[in-house]
């Protein structure tokens, strides 16, 4: 290399920084064991988790299958502690299911907004010019649109399945991430250990991956988890409407559809998923406020 | 000499943080007699304000007063009612502050913002209060008053912020003011003309003033009387004169000795000497001002000297005073201001030279 | 009495406005075009009767050319022609549903700012009491229960459990009676959408009044010894509110989105229903105009806010 190094520099900046952030990680972490909310809410997920994972393997009964000799809308019972649906279908198995595809919803969705709002965001923050043009003006003129529009139209146009239903979401979610990381690239560019960096010669990917993405991670992951929610929402309500989950798969919000059909008669059909859809994104919810309490330095106070 | 308007004592003044009891202001006392000027100097950090504040009863969580008797008229401030304190605010006693663009609300027109001072308290009949806020203004020198009294804040300049805030503070006939740091914020010529102000509104109006700096030179230009804080406590106090030209305080000594570097940068500049104030949730033993003092003997670092009086009407809290270290630690001619150079006192595993200012930590994002 | 600056703000953001328009109904145009299937193909229409059909509403021109004569005719205001109910004039059927969902949302708006503000303000003025907890845990609770389970739950109660009280007036999906829904109609779907909402207007309430009440002019206000609750709402919530505005956009789209799911819960014939029903019923036409209606809806309100920040902020002028 021409340039002569500066390894003092390099070390001051990349010093100072890596400092700053092992302190700002682990006073984080100290702020989130304090959060009893956020860390009860954790412990509900981490439950719920495991549902799921044994749902893969094991379930009191098929979910999808109609049982023989067995009546419908049976309440809570030893042989279903949940009951049965309107077809006869065990309950329990049902939600342990739909524990599943909410969470691979949920998490799966935030998974691609996290990567292509990570993507797009930095490439627009960091090069600017003509590139930032183009994501912005695009970005703005479909910011305003109501994801869920977007989202019944795109899942209709790509068909059913998990991974459309959750791309469908994605589709107008990557933006308020993108915006996020490109506004967080915008001014840690600015700052003077991006010029230290790039003084010693830093190549452009060290620069974004070294430094933007590692000060940005607090915010990225508090609006990651705050996307959880919301897809495991747009998932339920689509397929509340029947525009969802295939059936026979089970969906909190497909159960929540054929219960709201029952409930005069039969409330509690209602009443499981509910709960399970109410507590779930509550939790998530805490949790989000949580680390953004504990991490977002821009809300901290 | 009359009473005393304001007579404060052994004020004290802690804040509640998550890292430690900051113990602000510490067992202050001073008195204020009707239509005198009185200046509060120290470092940044001292406890002026707060100090200023806990008169008022301004200090908010997670500040608390925690001992001290606040005599205004007889009465002891810490004992009124909320309501009783009101009423008081902003009519008897009024203050303003530092930065005349902050103080301001920026969504409420200047004139409105005078007004309500007015209209809070039933001193000035209500119909009289629009013209009142207009001769204020004037009489402050904001010229066009009558039109600039409907503007925002934003639409003023630095030092037409400030005009209006000291009329916000006068607008009630107040029989004190408490200027917190009026000019800090504002240029030179700016600061002469508020200051010019202050002397005239006190030699007309007849309002005791409280002036709170770290210039000295404000002082100087506007007050009878200083009291010199350091660390949360008053460790002098004096006339004018006696401050200036006989300090029995090392820290006021040294402060003085600083005046020069400041003035040569525009009046701006913090008063600052070597070193940095202790920290205020573990103070040290002693003298707070030992880790930083050329004079300092053994006893300081063990025993808190009390504020006792120098010569008449002036009082220090030291335990050597200049007096003595000019005539046995040679503090006439002495070049290296450095803790305990004058005295030889170097104690071992206490005090430490304050250590050098950590690099500042990059803070991590912020918008 | 606006300044020359603003008028030109203002065209400008009418240009946004426009060039939104185009950029949102061209793409949404395109997209439901290509989609398997239209609404005759649904039918037993096969052969040339098909293609006598498809002539018939010009979709067997070029799509370029169908998103033309959409555009020329709906800037006269003529968004075309229903496929599902046979030549059906879109304009005046979205105007009756624009009408029933700006009631909706516009009730659910008032509530939501009032909750919110109400909400946001107790919880600053008493940060880390219990009321500040139980009124931010209730924000939360609000936007994070579905609406859907709101809605069981409140027409288990109203329209099952309790029809003597409400006189067995709501009846859900309610057969909504014209354009206007009746008040006890309108209520309960009005307050879980508005609730649902709220939630985000209560955090941003408070997080600005926290922010406010640090500030130096509240200082000064209570020096003055203005009462607290003069400084609580003249000085500190003007100015809180300014950054409450800046999410009125947003809250917009929230209430939209939430109002697409309230109205297919409760069967009110609103525009969000009506969208649904066209993508089910791939009556196309309306499914674009419905869009960009909500489109225009959301670019009018957010210039709405952006000219009432100038009113609540005497520092801001374009
Ligand atoms: N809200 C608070 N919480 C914790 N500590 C505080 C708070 N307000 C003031 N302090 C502490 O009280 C001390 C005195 O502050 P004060 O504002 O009175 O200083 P000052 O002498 O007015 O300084 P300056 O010249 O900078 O205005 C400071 O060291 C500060 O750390
Ligand atoms: S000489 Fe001792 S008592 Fe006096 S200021 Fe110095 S340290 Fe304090
Ligand atoms: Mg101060």
């Amino acid at each position: 290399m021409a340039t002569v190094t500066t390894p003092i520099l390099e070390e001051y900046a990349g010093g100072t920084i890596a400092r700053a952030q092992v302190g700002l990680w682990r006073d984080g972490f100290r702020r989130l064991r304090r959060n009893r909310l956020a860390l009860a809410a954790l412990i509900y997920l981490t439950v719920l988790v495991l549902v799921a994972i044994i749902a893969i393997f094991w379930t009191p009964y098929n979910p999808a299958t109609i049982l023989p000799n067995t009546l419908t809308f049976l309440g809570p019972s030893a042989g279903h502690p949940l009951g049965t649906d309107d077809l006869g279908r065990d309950l329990l198995s049902r939600m342990m299911q739909g524990a599943q595809i909410s969470l691979i919803v949920g998490v799966g969705t935030s998974a691609i907004v996290l990567t292509v709002g990570v993507v797009v965001g930095l490439i627009a923050g960091y090069f600017r010019g003509w590139i930032d043009n183009v994501i912005s003006v695009f970005i703005n003129i479909f910011y305003g649109i109501p994801g869920i529009l977007v989202a019944i139209i795109l899942y209709l146009i790509l068909g059913h399945g998990l991974g459309n239903i959750m791309i469908a979401i994605s589709a107008t979610a990557w933006m308020d991430m993108a915006r996020l990381v490109r506004g967080q690239a915008f001014s840690i560019r600015e700052r003077e250990y991006i010029e230290a960096a790039r003084a010693s010669g830093a190549r452009s990917g060290k620069i974004l991956f070294g430094h933007i993405l590692p000060n940005s991670l607090g915010p990225i992951i508090v609006q990651a988890t705050f996307v959880i929610p919301i897809a495991i929402l747009t998932e339920a309500f689509l397929s509340y409407l029947g525009l969802g989950i295939p059936s026979p798969l089970a969906s909190w919000g497909s159960i929540a559809s054929e219960g709201y059909a029952a409930l005069p008669l039969e409330p509690y059909m209602m009443l499981w998923p509910a709960v399970a859809l109410s507590l779930t994104l509550l939790a998530f919810n805490f949790l989000g406020d949580g680390l953004r309490d504990a991490f977002d330095p821009r809300q901290r106070r | 000499m009359t009473d005393p308007i304001l007579e404060v004592r052994n004020l004290s003044t802690h804040f509640f943080t998550d890292d430690g009891e900051v113990k602000a202001v510490r067992g202050v006392s001073f008195s204020v007699a009707p239509g005198e000027t009185l200046g509060i100097v120290g470092e940044s950090g001292c406890g002026k304000s707060v100090t200023a504040m806990s008169v008022l009863g301004l200090v908010q969580r997670p500040g608390k007063v925690v001992s001290g008797e606040i005599m205004f008229r007889g009465h002891d401030l810490l004992k009124l009612t909320r309501e009783e304190l009101r009423n008081i605010r902003g009519r008897d006693i009024a203050m303003i502050f530092q930065d005349p663009l902050s103080s301001l609300n920026p969504v409420l027109r200047v004139g409105y913002q005078i007004d309500e001072a007015m209209y809070a308290h039933d001193k000035i009949a209500s119909n009289a209060v629009e013209r009142r806020g207009i001769d204020l203004l004037k009489q402050v020198r904001v010229s066009d008053a009558e039109r600039r009294i409907k503007d925002f804040p934003h639409q003023f300049s630095g030092g037409m912020r400030q005009r209006a805030m000291i009329a916000m503070g006068l607008s009630n006939k107040p029989d004190l003011l408490i200027a917190d740091e009026p000019t800090t914020a504002l240029d030179v010529t700016v600061q002469a003309q508020i200051l010019e102000l202050l002397r005239d509104l006190n030699e007309q109006t007849g309002a005791a003033i409280i002036l709170i700096t770290h210039n000295l030179g404000v002082v100087a230009g506007l007050c009878k009387r200083v009291l010199v804080m350091y660390a949360g406590e008053i460790v002098e106090e004096g006339t004018v004169e006696q401050i200036f030209e006989s300090p029995q305080h090392p820290y006021t000594w040294s402060l003085l000795r600083s005046v020069p570097r400041i003035d040569a940068n525009r009046g701006h500049r913090l008063l600052s000497i070597e070193g940095l104030p202790p920290d205020l949730i573990d103070l040290p033993q002693g003298c707070k001002f030992n880790p930083r003092c050329p004079f300092r003997v053994e006893r300081c670092f063990t025993e808190s000297p009390p504020i006792e009086q120098v010569a008449p009407a002036q009082h220090a809290a030291c335990w050597v005073t200049m007096e003595r270290a000019y005539a046995e630690m040679g503090a006439g001619t002495i070049t290296d201001t450095s803790p305990g150079a004058a005295s030889g006192v170097h104690p071992a595993g206490r005090s430490l030279p304050p250590a050098e200012v950590p690099a500042a930590i990059a803070e991590p994002v912020s918008d | 009495m606006p300044t020359r600056g603003t008028l030109i703000y203002i065209a400008q953001r009418l240009l946004l406005i426009v060039f939104t328009l185009l950029a949102v109904s061209f793409l949404v145009f395109i997209t439901v075009h290509s989609l398997p299937g239209s609404a005759f193909e649904s039918e037993r229409v096969h052969g040339k009767a098909l293609q006598l059909v498809l002539h018939q509403y010009g979709l067997d021109r070029p799509i370029l050319v169908q998103y033309w004569s959409f555009l020329t005719s709906a800037i006269q205001g003529n968004l075309g022609v229903s496929f599902q109910i046979r030549g059906l004039p879109i304009t005046p059927l979205v105007m009756r549903e624009l009408s029933v969902s700006a009631e909706l949302g516009g009730t659910a708006l008032l509530i939501t700012i009032g909750i919110g503000t109400t909400f946001g303000v107790l919880a600053a003025m008493r940060q880390n009491t219990w009321v500040d907890y139980t009124l931010t845990s209730i924000a939360v609770v609000g936007y994070s229960v579905p609406s859907f389970v709101l809605a069981g739950l409140g027409e288990l109660i109203f329209a099952y459990w309790l029809p003597t009280v409400t006189n067995g007036a709501i009846q859900y999906p309610a057969n909504w009676t014209g354009t206007y829904g009746t008040l006890v109609e309108l209520s309960l779907p009005a307050i879980i959408l508005g609730f649902y909402t709220s939630g985000q207007v209560t955090r941003i309430t408070r997080a600005a009044m926290l922010e406010v009440l640090q500030q130096d002019y509240i200082r000064t206000a209570r020096a003055k010894g203005l009462k607290t609750r003069v400084v609580t709402v003249r000085h500190a919530l003007r100015n809180a509110l300014i950054p409450v505005i800046s999410i009125l956009g947003p809250l917009v789209i929230s209430i939209i989105t939430g109002s697409v799911i309230i109205e297919n819960i409760f069967g009110i014939p609103g525009l969000g229903k009506e969208f649904v029903e066209s993508i089910l019923g791939a009556d196309y036409n309306v499914t674009v105009a419905v869009f960009t209606v909500y489109a225009l809806l959301i670019g009018i309100a957010n210039l709405i806010v952006d000219l009432l920040y100038t009113v609540v902020d005497p520092r801001i002028r374009y």
